[in-house]
């Protein structure tokens, strides 16, 4: 190289290629150098800590991989996870609203029906129904009534007569003896 | 079948597999050691990211499928090893050589295994201010002596590209050397 400059600058400062000592070359051309008998000992080094290596990973108890996954693979199923909740969340709010909606449509044709039935009942039933219920629901739902409203009245006379007796009772004998 | 065809073969029998090693560390320790010194610059550094090459290698020549050719696929373990080194000492990320600062030249002059004189300074230097695939390209054909067809396989580009980009290096070189 020093020659190829010191000489003559028409002669190429780069050779054209090289089969000898790649490490001889590098030194020549780039001044980097390597310890003496560096390979020989470097590939010593290499093999045992390969060796090492193999023994520490022979000692190791294996790890038992239950499930493994790729990190895409683990987005895209965590995606998939939440596109399925929200799909069941949202199927069953679209089948209440739709059951609703069939409730009504039930309820609605139900009271229909009683109406439509109601005009084809007999006056004389709908006679017999009203005097059942009317003695039902009324006559005796009132008798009932006026007999509790009668024994509240003689309770409460009769509870106060005595508190009254009793009252009189006490005054007088204050009042008189004392 | 070639010999790296048949140096496969028995890196991936298990009985043949260590003895194989130590040719494949016989035919690929040097050139590998070289590939990797001009990307870490020192020869410590370049010491450890090799013996992480080989490790790693080693460790997956079973997955190793005939792809590429083995030269190819061991270059490409080198490099990555070389810049996952650099990162780690550095605490920085690159996406390239480019992005690796040019202190690492400052490193390199200081180490006690490099003794160049001002001209092979230069020719660092130069070589340094190239662009990543112009640096890969020079150093692979010029000082790791790879063909182009080679340096075609590794680096993925036509090998018309490749002879005009390091003629243009050479050309590059010899004028600032000279100037």
């Amino acid at each position: 190289m020093k020659k190829s400059t010191e000489n003559n600058n028409k002669k190429s400062f780069l050779k054209e290629g090289f089969k000898s000592d790649i490490s001889k070359h590098h030194k020549d051309y780039l001044g980097t150098g390597i310890p003496e008998d560096y390979f020989a000992k470097s590939k010593i080094s290499i093999l045992d800590k390969i060796k090492e290596e193999a023994r520490v990973e022979e000692e190791q108890p294996k790890k038992q991989l239950v499930f493994y996954m790729r990190p895409q693979f683990k987005y895209i199923a965590a995606a998939s996870l939440v596109f399925i909740l929200s799909l069941t969340v949202w199927l069953q709010n679209f089948d209440t609203k739709e059951d609703f909606n069939n409730l009504k449509i039930e309820s609605l044709a139900f009271e229909d029906d009683i109406l439509i039935e109601s005009l084809l009942v007999d006056d004389n039933d709908l006679d017999a129904f009203t005097d059942t219920t009317l003695f039902n629901e009324i006559v005796v739902k009132a008798e009932l009534k006026e007999q509790k409203l009668d024994n509240l009245i003689l309770n409460s006379l009769i509870v106060e007569d005595s508190l009254l007796d009793n009252y009189i009772n006490e005054e007088l004998i204050e009042t008189v003896i004392l | 079948m070639s010999k790296d065809t048949e140096l496969v073969k028995k890196l991936q029998n298990p009985a043949l597999k260590d003895s194989a090693f130590s040719e494949l560390l016989d035919v690929y320790q040097e050139r590998l050691y070289w590939h990797i010194r001009k990307i870490v610059h020192t020869h410590e550094n370049a010491d450890d990211v090799l013996q992480n090459t080989f490790i790693r290698i080693y460790k997956s020549i079973a997955n190793f499928q005939e792809k590429s050719s083995l030269h190819t696929w061991m270059y490409r373990i080198a490099y990555n090893e070389s810049i996952r080194f650099l990162e780690k000492n550095n605490k920085k990320s690159y996406n390239n050589i480019d992005e690796v600062s040019e202190s690492n030249l400052e490193v390199l002059f200081e180490d006690e295994y490099f003794d160049g004189d001002e001209i092979q300074k230069k020719l660092n230097i130069i070589i340094d201010g190239f662009k990543e695939k112009q640096k890969q390209i020079f150093q692979m054909k010029y000082f790791d002596d790879l063909s182009f067809r080679q340096i075609s396989e590794i680096l993925n580009v036509s090998e018309s590209t490749l002879k005009s980009t390091y003629y243009t290096c050479v050309k590059i070189i010899e004028k600032k050397i000279l100037m």
